[in-house]
């Protein structure tokens, strides 16, 4: 089905957007609601102007913006399930039917978007990402109910509050354009919409020079990655005259030999998201950022802002360059290589570091490792040196795909729970260094198992939520690298291994750098249960946070134990997005 | 503020969190089964698992100052709960729960079967069931956990340790029903977490360099058989019949089956190569867990730092761990790989044997000896494998029930040991008899037992598979023979040295300072002598257990081996 973007059909498919978008504009007013009033000329009468003046005592609250962000976000999931109903053949399977969301100027109609399972399954992890995000920031932003009124910094904080919110909904509305873009255009458009608030929200932490700096290190990176990856979207402009990904995946099926213009204009586009995903030559500033940053946006930092890369590399690389015969994908063995030095790096540079925050920096530059071997795969598969046996190729593909979209669906529990842990500790002092755990489980010990569990489901321990994607990655990629020797079934044990296509060995690489990352992860554990504390008190009552924690823990096990309905509706995401559109 | 007006306890949440997640998970999922006729899921793993998170969530609950008053409750409540699964155990091998006539089953065929949908989408099952292997193992489990509490009754903060025994018990007994791969390793992942946890927070001195030693060797063994088990889950055909995404289940039912199927048929299942890769694979995490010797340095930390129900518990269950999981996947399911194998499995069994046992002779540290000792007669259970006789499986299986009772004693006797005399060293004191005669002899019981005294369980076993390996190797039976004389001069000079030499002039160990020497008490006393009055029970009437076992491996040998082993001749 397609549909004009400016028609009212195409309106009511985007009602989640809209949703954010008065979310937006109510922020704006109500938190602007005040006494002031207006005379009317040559009368006495005075009108009052609601906008201006002394705010009323129902909005003067500086929790407010929190308040509606929150309300916004789950009017927006419910948008997303109620047209889930509409167009969807069963919401538990999560499996819609396609809606491309096109312009007709002109003789052409041209793609912007595309509404289908794939897309709608990442709004809403967007939409969950930034509830819990911002549920959690309600208690942890500065601020103070009753401010004398003539104490500015006060003040300020107050005000502050709404600019933060204003920026998780803009780049919430970022995020989603990101989703369902089919058009390279519409993706540059929503990943710098929702790039830029996070810049500036990794900034906002201004109390700090750490703060500070790592915005300003953050913002020049993110700037130029992004200028590079323009830079390779306007060479493949040049090269093909279109920026929709369906005709540009025509033309590179269609090219006989590889040309040095595409080439060269992908590789500068996979610069821009392995900035994004924090991928190993581009990871440098993540620890930065992720130690600069309140934990909070950190957690945003290591959950949507990766997901926006992956989205991207899925669409460019899954989509564009993967040729369904004959030749093999280019960028596999570049690709492949780096992956493996991506984990390994950032599972080595994780078991040296002091510093919390920039151990779940580099343990998250370490998963997307995993995540990039896990694509390696699926070109592997794609390239045609296996013969598809049984018609498992494609299954193959929607499996790892699958699995890489289920890897990030869970690191918004238990990534985020890592970080909100941490986020519990900073309402107490700053999180400098491992110190601030010691003895957390004699002080907190449902915090301390929350984050054990949360640790656990990083390192891959069955039976939490990161164990199944992890292992669902692995079987991808094992499926497909043993496809060869399935045929023959006679021969010794040497041949055997040599006999697997390379990416054979990925699958290797992810486990030897599992074993490695489980020891500091199982160090948090141990500093916690058993390192003592100069304190004995318990951490201060924040509840929103705690309640967050305590979801994020459920869901751990939760998609660890019970993910009938998540695997269904990721493997449906996955063949959404291999079907031709 | 809300908060402050609320002041419930965290664990208060934690505790109305699991029952509403369970039963939200009972009633939600549209395709709950009925549990009737269902003696596994819930008596044997759910009850003691359920009731040692409630039991801790509990104890969280309660703030730190009142935890004292508590302590005895949760210690009877663990005790009970043990005790309902032992007595629920003990009537699975009787015919009372359900027509059971362990003789008749044959190979692949288990008795109190249940099977249900798990995780569709990628065809794991929850499929439990019990046979002539499992059956020992799971009644073993069942019967430490109880002797572990009672032995340990009076451990540092019971609210947290008594229930973790039970949980780490229903895990062990877990790993022991499952048929389902992907049930197995989850099972086999979550006994490593109490653990863990036990060594870490009851251990003695070097107690965090012991656990995570423990931990990552043991995990990274284990993914290494992830690796295998997810091959080996590739390596079907997929067929439309499942409803899984790829086309596949989990099923270890159906897995040995197919493995029958193509033995009958005289074909090699998956293959010559594929087979041979597995089996490594396999083989690499069960033989750490065992361990043998290039992979058993965990073990002797692990041990030494361990509380004294922690290595009665990872000694007596969780080592034996590895020897099930080597009958259960690579021995039913790769028996071509098994033939080709023999011979490094023996020489693995041998220098694991002989090795132990020689260590065992320059060790001054008493659980250090007993770990080593305990490394020696994993050897045995390796070379009753590498035998491939009927009567050698039988022999290691029936060492792992026997080992299973002894080398708790064992454990459970150092344990006393340090406890009463505050120190380890072999030689730090004479004459014990004089000073601990309960302990002295309960220690001398289970060294005697240990050494392979006849009449005792231990005995039963390693002349079963000596006989296995004399007509299998001839007289390579040699080395066993002297490793056993061995076994006996360590223990027979530890115990002149630490309980009868000094006759009237015993000196008590520097440990002790001012203390005057004690007896062990009444609860040590009961949890000991009621595992030596097994050993006793075993050694005499061993067919009790040894009948359900001898049908199992012949019935493996029968419908596995025989084919290859002939076809080698």
């Amino acid at each position: 089905m397609a549909v004009d973007v400016l028609s009212v059909k195409g309106g009511l498919l985007l009602l989640p957007e809209m949703v954010l978008l008065t979310g937006i504009l109510a922020l704006f007013f109500i938190t602007n609601l005040g006494d002031a009033k207006i005379r009317i000329p040559l009368t006495r009468l005075r009108i009052p102007a609601l906008l201006g003046g002394n705010r009323f005592k129902w909005n003067s609250d500086p929790r407010i913006p929190g308040v509606v962000t929150i309300f916004t976000l789950i009017f927006a999931i419910g948008m997303l399930l109620q047209s889930l109903g509409d167009d969807c053949a069963d919401i538990m399977q999560g499996f819609c039917s396609e809606t491309t969301i096109l312009t007709t100027t002109g003789n052409n109609p041209v793609h912007l978007m595309k509404l289908d399972s794939f897309s709608r399954l990442f709004e809403l992890m967007f939409f969950l990402t930034l509830l819990l995000v911002s549920a959690a920031s309600i208690n942890r932003l500065q601020a103070d109910s009753n401010p004398s009124n003539d104490d500015l910094e006060q003040l300020l904080d107050n005000r502050r509050q709404v600019d933060f919110y204003l920026l998780i909904l803009i780049s919430g509305l970022g995020m989603t354009i990101v989703a369902m873009s089919m058009n390279l255009f519409v993706l540059f458009v929503g990943l710098e919409l929702a790039s830029l608030p996070i810049y500036v929200m990794v900034a906002f932490h201004k109390e700090t020079k750490a703060g500070s700096e790592a915005g300003v290190k953050y913002f020049i990176t993110g700037a130029i990655s992004s200028a590079v990856g323009l830079y390779g979207m306007s060479l493949l402009y040049l090269w093909s005259g279109s920026l929709q990904l369906t005709v540009l995946e025509a033309a590179w099926s269609a090219m006989e030999t590889p040309e040095a213009l595409p080439l060269f204009g992908i590789s500068l586009l996979l610069v821009g998201f392995g900035f994004k995903i924090s991928a190993v030559p581009f990871h440098f500033v993540a620890p930065d950022a992720y130690a600069g940053a309140s934990s909070p946006v950190a957690a945003l930092l290591a959950t949507a802002s990766k997901t926006l890369g992956f989205i991207g590399l899925m669409r460019i690389l899954m989509i564009i360059t993967l040729p369904e015969t004959g030749d093999t994908a280019v960028w596999m063995f570049a690709f492949g290589i780096l992956s493996v030095v991506t984990m390994t790096w950032g599972n080595l540079a994780a078991l040296g570091s002091e510093n919390p925050k920039r151990m779940l920096a580099y343990s998250s530059v370490a998963h997307a490792g995993y995540m990039m071997a896990a694509l390696v795969a699926v070109a592997a598969w794609r390239s045609g040196s296996f013969a598809e046996t049984n018609n498992n190729g494609i299954m193959a593909a929607e499996l790892i795909v699958g699995a890489v979209i289920f890897h990030l669906f869970v690191l918004i529990s238990f990534k985020i729970g890592a970080f909100m842990v941490i986020s519990h500790l900073e309402t107490e002092s700053d999180v400098k260094d491992m110190s601030s755990l010691h003895g957390l489980a004699k002080r907190e010990p449902i915090i301390a198992t929350s984050m054990f569990v949360f640790m656990l489901a990083l390192a891959g321990v069955p039976p939490l939520a990161g164990f199944m994607s992890k292992f669902l990655m692995v079987t991808g990629i094992v499926q497909v690298a043993s496809a060869d020797v399935l045929v023959n079934t006679n021969v010794d044990l040497v041949p055997t291994i040599l006999g697997m296509h390379w990416t054979f060995f990925l699958a290797i690489a992810i486990f030897i750098n599992s074993a490695i990352s489980l020891y500091y992860y199982l160090r948090i554990g141990v500093l916690m249960f058993f390192e003592e504390s100069s304190t004995r008190l318990p951490l201060p009552k924040v509840s929103t946070l705690r309640f967050v924690i305590f979801v994020c823990a459920i869901g751990t096990i939760f998609f660890g134990i019970s993910s009938d309905w998540l695997v269904d509706s990721v493997t449906n995401a996955a063949s959404a997005l291999f079907t031709d559109s | 503020m809300a908060e402050n007006k609320t002041k419930l306890n965290d664990g208060m949440y934690v505790i109305g969190g699991l029952f509403i997640a369970i039963s939200v998970l009972m009633f939600a999922s549209p395709n709950m089964p009925s549990m009737e006729n269902d003696w596994v899921t819930l008596p044997l793993i759910g009850l003691p698992i359920l009731g040692s998170l409630l039991l801790m969530g509990f104890a969280s609950a309660v703030p730190a100052w009142r935890k004292e008053s508590i302590s005895e409750t949760i210690k009877y409540a663990s005790l009970g709960i043990a005790l309902i699964v032992l007595i629920i155990t003990t009537l699975m091998m009787t015919d009372i729960l359900m027509n059971v006539h362990w003789a008749n089953i044959t190979f692949n065929q288990y008795m109190y079967e249940v099977e249900y949908n798990w995780i569709n989408s990628i065809g794991a099952e929850w499929h439990v069931g019990i046979d002539g292997l499992s059956m020992p193992m799971v009644w073993l489990t069942a019967l430490l956990v109880p002797i572990t509490i009672i032995t340990t009754w009076n451990e540092k903060k019971p609210w947290y340790y008594h229930p973790l025994l039970i949980l780490m018990g229903g895990c062990l007994i877990g790993v022991f029903v499952s048929l389902d791969f992907f049930m197995f390793y989850v099972f086999w992942e979550l006994t490593l977490v109490p653990m863990f946890f036990l060594i870490l927070n009851w251990g003695g001195k070097e107690r965090k360099y012991a656990a995570q030693k423990f931990f990552i060797y043991t995990f990274t063994a284990s993914i290494l058989m992830l690796l295998g088990i997810i091959t080996l889950y590739l390596l079907q055909d997929p067929s439309t019949a499942n409803a899984s995404i790829t086309g596949r289940t989990f099923d270890m039912h159906d897995m040995i089956q197919n493995a029958q199927e193509q033995v009958i048929l005289g074909n090699i299942w998956l293959g010559a190569g594929v087979q041979k890769l597995l089996f490594v694979l396999f083989m690499a995490g069960f033989l750490v867990k065992l361990p043998v010797v290039p992979f058993h340095t965990w073990l002797p930390d692990a041990h030494v730092q361990a509380p004294t129900g922690g290595s009665m518990l990872l000694a007596g269950v969780m080592l034996k761990m590895g020897a099930y999981g080597m009958f259960r996947i690579p021995i039913s399911m790769f028996p071509h790989a098994l033939v080709e194998f023999q011979m490094a499995l023996m020489i693995i069994g041998m220098i694991s044997l002989f090795y132990g046992a020689w260590v065992c002779l320059g060790q001054t540290n008493l659980k250090r000896m007993v770990a080593y000792s305990s490394v020696s007669h994993m050897g045995i259970i390796l070379l009753g494998i590498a035998s491939l006789q009927p009567l050698g499986f039988a022999g290691a299986i029936f060492m792992m029930f026997a080992h299973g009772l002894i080398s708790p004693m064992l454990f459970g006797v150092a344990g006393a040991f340090k406890h009463h005399y505050h120190t380890l060293e072999i030689g730090s004191m004479r004459g014990m008899a004089k000073h601990s005669p309960w302990l002295a002899g309960n220690m001398m019981f289970s060294w005697m037992a240990s050494l392979g005294l006849p009449l005792l369980a231990g005995f039963v076993a390693e002349v079963a598979v000596l006989v296995a390996l004399w007509f299998e190797f001839g007289w390579w039976v040699i080395i066993p023979g002297i490793t056993l004389a061995i076994t006996a001069a360590y223990y027979l000079w530890s115990m002149q040295r630490t309980i009868f030499e000094g006759g009237e002039k015993t000196e008590p160990p520097k440990s002790l300072g001012d203390e005057k020497p004690r007896d062990i008490a009444l609860s040590e006393n009961i949890g000991l002598i009621s595992l030596a009055i097994l050993i006793v029970i075993f050694g005499i009437f061993p067919f009790i257990f040894f009948e359900m076992i001898s049908g199992y491996s012949s019935e493996l040998i029968k419908q596995m081996l025989m084919d290859e082993i002939i076809g080698r001749w």
